[in-house]
């Protein structure tokens, strides 16, 4: 009985709950992804690449002695620019031709790929990585726990909470859910789709940069690490419902969950595969995954 | 921009010493290394370590009176373009010889080239034990050291620290972790240390935190990691968050930490050991002159890369200068058995599997350095001679 | 006679830039001979054999087409199909050193998996099966990564010259000029046969799917079948490309497997033209060029690719064939206008 209770307390809860680290960190990523798709219709290919940006940007300011808490502002005001100029300057001229999807994935493809490279050259492509703002780690019950970790899980949610509430709950967020349930309907209701739509691809940008800023100090910072989560995060939005925040919430966490459950039971170079398999078996049984679309309710 | 700079200086220099003589052809060099993709650092350092030896090489009036030219060509760490690439360099730029290519899988596809266009090529980097082992090839040498000869070392040097230590193994989870992890454990084992456990995580992991459950329970004495890049990164630190490094040696591949990520990985590298065939540690003048001169060419600490790329010029113009001719087969006959000087000594070239043997070193990180702790001779650490195809 | 013209202007538009395409082709295979001319004259290797590498690269580009072209799926894993051909062409070659052999066992494995993945990627459209492609050939690359069998990451060496009998004549697969040409020849009757095979009543109802897939059964179609034999005959081009290239190269790694590969033909076909198919020949070519020259140029090669691509799916989304059929539609058209 002993080796059962050993077994969880040592292995399956502290699996558990950094699988929840992770699972949140996924979601932060994710979140992004799916607003832009949920309004704009649009597969941004180079959202880990924004990822990447933001935890560029953070290690840059923080080397030259900005401290974290004011990162975690700064780098989302820098990024909204960013995603504003990318979207008015690039998305919008393929937006209206045929096969929009096709396209605008092409197009972020293309654009993930330079700015992979420019990465590499202005900082090099060497591994770095900021300081952890929150060392130390407290114990429960002989569970090690890193402070930090606890302290993404809770900012991690409230981040979450506080963009469900913009998108479902102000009216701000009714302007944008309109303008993704009736693009030309909304116009005519004098909602300024254009700029709805530019800001709501920076807000979305400004969110993949925030998730660099909080990783980095975990997940560390190269030029390549935007490709490390965005398949993941594809999952997630796929299997959580293509512009749905909820969803994405409760298939980052599922998702994550049986990959660290999984890794136990079978073996680790297994959980990709299984990744895999849950995000087709939704799309065969629920493609609409598991909450539907923004705006579509 | 590089190759062109590259070219240019040794075009000036060839003019310079050989001016009112009828200039002799420079010996034309081929490197194919990764300048782009994963192991873009790792080709950093064997270009500054080529670029380095070649300067000296041609200012003392190169080999024979022929002035080196180093031609570079990027394989993005992708056999398939690494294989076009030593094509061109063989067939348009007509190289003398080529080096550069890092990763093992281009290794051995390059060495393929070189066998079928009647060339010779010689890794400074690879460390897969079958480029001289099984899959060995007569047109290919390494001047580096190999896994087997790296575990041997760290592995002696583990049990003397640590008898009967229990150690715990974890790898990346693919074909090269694997085999790295299993040929330590056996030599280990082999010494009377006794496994703790072993699990290997996928390669690019994001979090390794939820192993360190399994490698508490097993309370082992010493971890050995064969991670490598990035993947140490974030174990280690991740470690270092969960307060694991406290009282357990850590010891790994020589790939695990190196200077690409040694300061990502910060305090947490520390106490880190692991068996090379290089440390800028290294107390001999030879060292010494190759440290300064590196630092100062290249505003950084050469590594084993480096060393190795270096003193792989001076083993070409010996084999050259013995052999009186760049021709293939000449070459390959003063080349085997060859004895030759770099930055870590003498080393020897063993005609039977083209396996350079050399002294090893077992060095520990402390404040971000490697500090030799241990060595072994290069006869114990080098393993037999397992190459049947020559 | 009228009543020709007046009942089929579509059909007739769609058949006008198929034969465009044809005489792209042949203009292709003109200038194919002509350089496999000079290079022979040159005594050359290299250009000859990085010319043999664009076309079959070529291949895998024209089975991304055949997706995007015809049915509008947008295949991010088409190195699967490539990577499994030059795989067990590999294989069997280093057992049995006989191309058609190794040919023959590309097709079937081609034939096997293609089948049962398709019916797996087939139930999604658009971005999902983008992605489930993507996800499809990442498991089988990490799978070939891992298997000691394969070489593992190492990849494997040591597959022999074959010599390939024709009937009338034998080309070693080292030369470089005999293999060059033959690899042309090879690439064109895959051209041909995916022509025409798309030219056929099939070939519509997957331009039908495409604009409207809702209203396809009511025409009596089944769209199923129709998208499945698409996947089939894109995975089966990749497949028999991919076989050609272990004969060239002598080896294969599973970075021919990885996403790069995949991405790269996608981003030779945008260049080449969508939906052209003579596109892909023309794209893999430009794209062996520039890589070639920029990337001895610098190491950022990636860079200007990735920016010349984004201009080209900005100001050319109909890519170069785009910009250069409509010219050859007039001429050869110009009679029946």
């Amino acid at each position: 009985m002993t080796d059962v209770f050993e077994y969880i307390q040592f292995v399956l809860a502290p699996q558990m709950i950094t699988g929840l680290a992770l699972g949140v960190a996924v979601v932060l990523v994710a979140i992004g992804l799916t607003i832009i798709f949920g309004l704009l219709d649009v597969i941004n290919m180079a959202h880990g690449e924004f990822y990447a940006v933001g935890a560029y940007v953070a290690l840059a300011l923080g080397t030259s002695g900005v401290s974290f808490w004011l990162l975690l502002i700064i780098v989302p005001l820098i990024m909204i620019p960013i995603g504003y100029i990318v979207e008015r300057g690039l998305i919008q001229r393929v937006f209206n031709m045929p096969d929009r999807h096709v396209t605008t994935l092409l197009l972020t493809f293309g654009l993930g790929l330079v700015v992979e490279e420019a990465l590499k050259v202005v900082f090099g492509p060497n591994t770095q990585r900021p300081a952890t703002p929150i060392p130390g780690a407290i114990e429960v019950m002989g569970i090690i726990l890193p402070t930090y970790r606890l302290f993404l899980i809770a900012v991690g949610f409230a981040i979450v909470a506080a963009v469900a509430i913009v998108v479902n709950k102000t009216r701000l967020g009714a302007l944008v859910r309109a303008a993704a349930f009736d693009r030309n309907m909304a116009a005519s209701l004098g909602v300024p789709v254009s700029l709805v739509f530019a800001g709501t691809f920076a807000f979305g940008v400004a969110l993949a940069g925030l998730a660099g800023v909080l990783l980095a100090p975990i997940y560390s910072v190269f030029p390549t690490m935007g490709r490390d989560f965005v398949f993941l995060a594809f999952t997630v939005v796929i299997v959580g419902g293509m512009g749905s925040i909820s969803g994405a919430v409760v298939a980052g966490l599922l998702i994550t969950q049986v990959q660290a459950i999984s890794s136990l039971i079978v073996s680790p170079v297994w959980s990709d595969p299984i990744v895999f398999s849950i995000m087709v078996l939704v799309l065969v049984v629920r493609p609409q995954g598991l909450f539907g679309r923004l705006g579509h309710a | 921009m590089l190759r062109k700079t590259v070219v240019l200086t040794s075009l000036l220099a060839t003019a310079a010493f050989t001016g009112p003589a009828i200039a002799a052809d420079p010996i034309k060099i081929g490197v194919v290394t990764p300048l782009s993709g994963t192991y873009t650092g790792i080709g950093q350092q064997v270009r500054w370590g080529l670029e380095l030896a070649t300067k000296e090489v041609n200012a003392a009036g190169g080999i024979m009176g022929r002035q080196i030219e180093l031609i570079f060509e990027d394989e993005e760490a992708n056999p398939a373009v690494a294989v076009q690439k030593a094509e061109k360099l063989f067939e348009v730029q007509k190289v003398d010889f080529l080096t550069g290519t890092v990763n093992s899988g281009s290794t051995l596809a390059v060495g393929q080239t070189a066998e079928r266009a009647g060339k010779l090529i010689a890794t400074t980097v690879s460390f897969a034990d079958s480029i001289t082992g099984d899959k060995c090839s007569p047109n290919v040498f390494r001047v580096n050291a190999r896994a087997g000869q790296q575990s041997t070392a760290l592995a002696a040097w583990v049990v003397k620290q640590k008898p009967k230590a229990k150690v715990y193994f974890l790898g990346p989870d693919y074909e090269m972790g694997r085999s790295t992890v299993s040929t330590f454990k056996k030599t280990v084992e082999g010494l009377g240390a006794v496994s703790a456990g072993e699990v290997f995580a996928p390669l690019d992991s994001k979090d390794y935190t939820q192993y360190f459950g399994q490698l508490r329970q097993a309370k082992p004495e010493v971890l050995y990691t064969s991670v490598a890049g990035n993947d140490t990164v974030r174990l280690l630190t991740q470690m270092q968050d969960f307060g694991l490094l406290g009282n357990m040696l850590v010891v790994g591949a020589s790939g695990t930490v190196t200077s690409q990520n040694i300061t990502a990985v910060g305090a947490a590298a520390n106490g880190f050991g692991t068996g090379v065939g290089y440390s800028t540690q290294i107390d001999s003048p030879e060292n010494k002159k190759f440290v300064d001169a590196f630092k100062a060419a290249n505003k950084a600490d050469p590594d084993l890369y480096g060393a190795d790329s270096y003193g792989l010029i001076y083993f070409y113009k010996a084999a050259v200068e013995k052999a009186k001719s760049t021709a293939t087969d000449k070459v390959r006959d003063a080349m085997r058995g060859l004895d030759w000087m770099t930055p870590q000594g003498k080393k020897t070239m063993r005609a039977g599997d083209h396996q350079a043997v050399q002294p090893m070193y077992v060095v520990r990180v402390n404040d971000g350095q490697f500090k030799i702790v241990g060595n072994v001779s290069g006869e114990e650490a080098v393993g037999a001679d397992i190459c049947t195809r020559f | 006679m009228r009543d020709n013209v007046t009942a089929a202007p579509v059909v007739d538009r769609l058949a006008l830039a198929m034969r465009a395409s044809h005489v792209l082709v042949a203009i292709f295979v003109v200038a194919g001979l002509v350089f496999a001319t000079v290079g022979v004259a040159m005594k050359d290797t290299f250009f000859l054999r990085l010319a043999t590498e664009a076309l079959i690269f070529a291949g895998l580009a024209l089975s991304v087409d055949i997706l995007l072209g015809y049915s509008g799926l947008l295949s991010l894993g088409q190195a699967l199909y490539f990577g499994l051909g030059a795989y067990v062409a590999a294989v069997v070659l280093k057992e049995i050193p006989s191309f058609w052999v190794a040919m023959g066992a590309a097709l079937v494995a081609s034939l096997v998996v293609s089948i049962l993945a398709g019916l797996i990627a087939n139930r999604v459209r658009g971005v999902y099966f983008a992605l489930v492609t993507f996800g499809l050939a990442q498991v089988a690359a990490k799978a070939v990564y891992n298997t000691r069998a394969l070489g593992a990451s190492d990849g494997m060496i040591g597959v022999p010259i074959v010599p390939i009998d024709l009937g009338v004549a034998t080309v070693m697969s080292n030369s470089p000029a005999g293999f060059f040409l033959f690899t042309l020849a090879f690439i064109v009757v895959l051209y041909a046969i995916s022509a025409y095979l798309l030219d056929t009543p099939f070939g519509r109802v997957l331009l039908a799917i495409r604009a409207n897939e809702r209203r396809v059964p009511s025409l009596g179609y089944s769209t199923r079948n129709a998208r499945l034999a698409a996947y089939v005959l894109a995975a089966v081009v990749a497949a028999l490309s991919g076989a050609l290239y272990p004969m060239l190269r002598g080896f294969v790694s599973p970075e021919l497997l990885f996403f790069t590969t995949s991405g790269n033909a996608v981003i030779t076909v945008v260049t080449g033209g969508v939906g052209t198919l003579a596109g892909a020949l023309y794209g893999s070519v430009i794209l062996t060029v520039l890589k070639s020259v920029i990337g001895s140029m610098t190491e950022h090669h990636l860079i200007v690719i990735g920016l010349l691509f984004m201009v080209t799916v900005i100001f050319l989304p109909k890519g170069l064939m785009g910009f250069i059929r409509p010219s050859i539609e007039r001429l050869i058209g110009g009679g029946s206008r």
